[in-house]
This record gives C-alpha cells, sequence and structure tokens, in this order.
C-alpha cells in the first residue's frame, strides 16, 4: 500500500553516505537524513528499516568494485571507529572491506589517511550541498 | 514509557502503567524476523502522525494507533528525547515509535538480535 517509490535507492544512498562521512554515524540524527534527501521520514524508514540499516547499504556501496577514495576510506574509518566495536554484521563487512581479494587498505593507508582527514580544513562545510 | 524485553525469538513491548489504557495496548510481541531494525529517532515526534484510532494525543502524550499514508504505526510517547522508532515488516503495526529509558542500549541490543546468525 502506500504510493510507489519514486526515487533511486542507489542515490539516496550516496547522499547518506556523504553525511554519515561528514558528521560520523552517532552524530547524524534521522533529521539530518531527512533534510539531506529532501525524503519524508516515513519513506526514509520504509526503504531502508533503520539508521543503521542505511550506514550498511552505504558501506556496501562505498566498497564496490573501484579503487578507494578518500571518500570510500572516510566511511569506512567511521564504520570502524564507532560501530565495528558494538557490531558484530558490520565489524564483518569493515574487515571482509580489508581483506579483500587484492588488499587495497592496510593499517598504515587508513592511518595516513586518518591523519589527512585530520588536517583537511572543512572549507566545504559551507557547501556539502553537491559537490558529487 | 516502555520496557522493552528480547528474548531468542521474539521482540515484547510492554507499555507501563496507564499507558496500557492510552494505548488501548496492554503488549506486543513481535516476532524478530518482522524486526527489520532499529533507530534512536528524537526527532520522530516532530513529525506529522497521522490520523488516531483509537488513542490520545495531548501535549506531551501520544499514545495509540496512528495511520498515514496507508500505514498503521503504534505510539507511546512521552519523552520525545528518549524516542526509538522500530521498523517492522509483515505485522498489523509497520512501525512502532516507542519513549524507552537509555534509548541507545535498546537500539543496539535490537539490532543485534535482529542480524542473521
Amino acid at each position: 500500500m502506500g504510493r510507489n517509490r519514486t526515487f533511486i535507492e542507489a542515490d539516496i544512498v550516496a547522499q547518506c553516505a556523504e553525511i554519515f562521512r561528514s558528521t560520523g554515524y552517532e552524530g547524524t540524527s534521522i533529521d539530518d537524513l531527512v533534510q539531506a534527501t529532501g525524503l519524508h521520514r516515513g519513506s526514509l524508514y520504509k526503504a531502508f528499516g533503520s539508521k543503521r540499516g542505511l550506514f550498511v547499504l552505504a558501506l556496501r556501496q562505498s566498497a564496490g568494485p573501484t579503487i578507494p577514495t578518500d571518500d570510500s576510506t572516510d566511511l569506512l574509518l567511521v564504520a570502524l571507529m564507532e560501530l565495528a566495536p558494538r557490531d558484530p554484521e558490520i565489524r564483518s563487512i569493515a574487515f571482509g572491506i580489508l581483506s579483500g581479494v587484492a588488499p587495497r587498505h592496510t593499517p598504515q593507508s587508513l592511518g595516513e589517511r586518518l591523519l589527512e582527514r585530520a588536517c583537511e580544513t572543512s572549507t566545504d562545510e559551507a557547501t556539502t550541498k553537491d559537490s558529487a | 514509557m516502555n520496557i522493552i524485553t528480547l528474548t531468542d525469538t521474539t521482540l515484547v513491548v510492554e507499555p507501563q502503567g496507564l499507558d496500557k489504557l492510552w494505548s488501548f495496548t496492554r503488549k506486543l510481541e513481535i516476532p524478530l524476523s518482522h524486526v527489520r531494525g532499529a533507530t534512536f529517532d528524537p526527532g520522530a515526534n516532530q513529525e506529522p502522525k497521522g490520523l488516531r484510532a483509537p488513542g490520545l494525543a495531548i501535549p506531551g502524550k501520544w499514545a495509540g494507533t496512528f495511520n498515514k499514508d496507508g500505514d498503521k504505526s503504534f505510539w507511546n510517547v512521552s519523552a520525545p528525547s528518549e524516542t526509538v522508532v522500530i521498523e517492522l515488516i509483515n505485522e498489523h503495526y509497520t512501525r512502532l515509535v516507542l519513549t524507552v529509558d537509555q534509548p541507545r542500549s535498546v537500539v543496539d541490543a535490537i539490532n543485534i538480535a535482529v542480524q542473521p546468525g
């Protein structure tokens, strides 16, 4: 019942991934996601089940077959920092990404990215609209 | 206020005290396989809730069944800042919006309980 979906799930997931990267998992409220996607709260819940469900999709989507970008590494760092210690499924997804067929992340590269990220000035914060 | 209990196979929601009366509900038992996930969502209460039938809606208290866009949701909210949203499938209600003690740990416990394996 209800209306048909008129949004593209992958786009919504990508928009939400952007928010998770910049404000972290716990720091992101459903209000933030509603605002970023322009969807109704009910539609978000219906499509993804929970904030966690959305994060899992974002993590899987960003870890696609491509070479890791800074964006996908940042999301992986958020997963490792915030969720992996208390969520077995996310831990196994994260470690799955880490030990991919050809290991693309090393402790060294993750640490370097973390330090690089810390020094990035958030000039794009005012214009996070749609840089992608 | 609600007490949420997890067993091996079910999620049990018990409205406390007079909330049983306002919400016309003593207890909800949901198989874990019908639970899609839980989210800590203090902002949920700001949204239009839909048409209430039956239940109670006064400032500071929302309890009972609300219909919106063809979906039924069960509300028992008294402290919006401690609200969790539980999304269901193949159930009478598509969504439960509940005030609980320690919402973050309740959400974590539910999300871990519904994981396969």
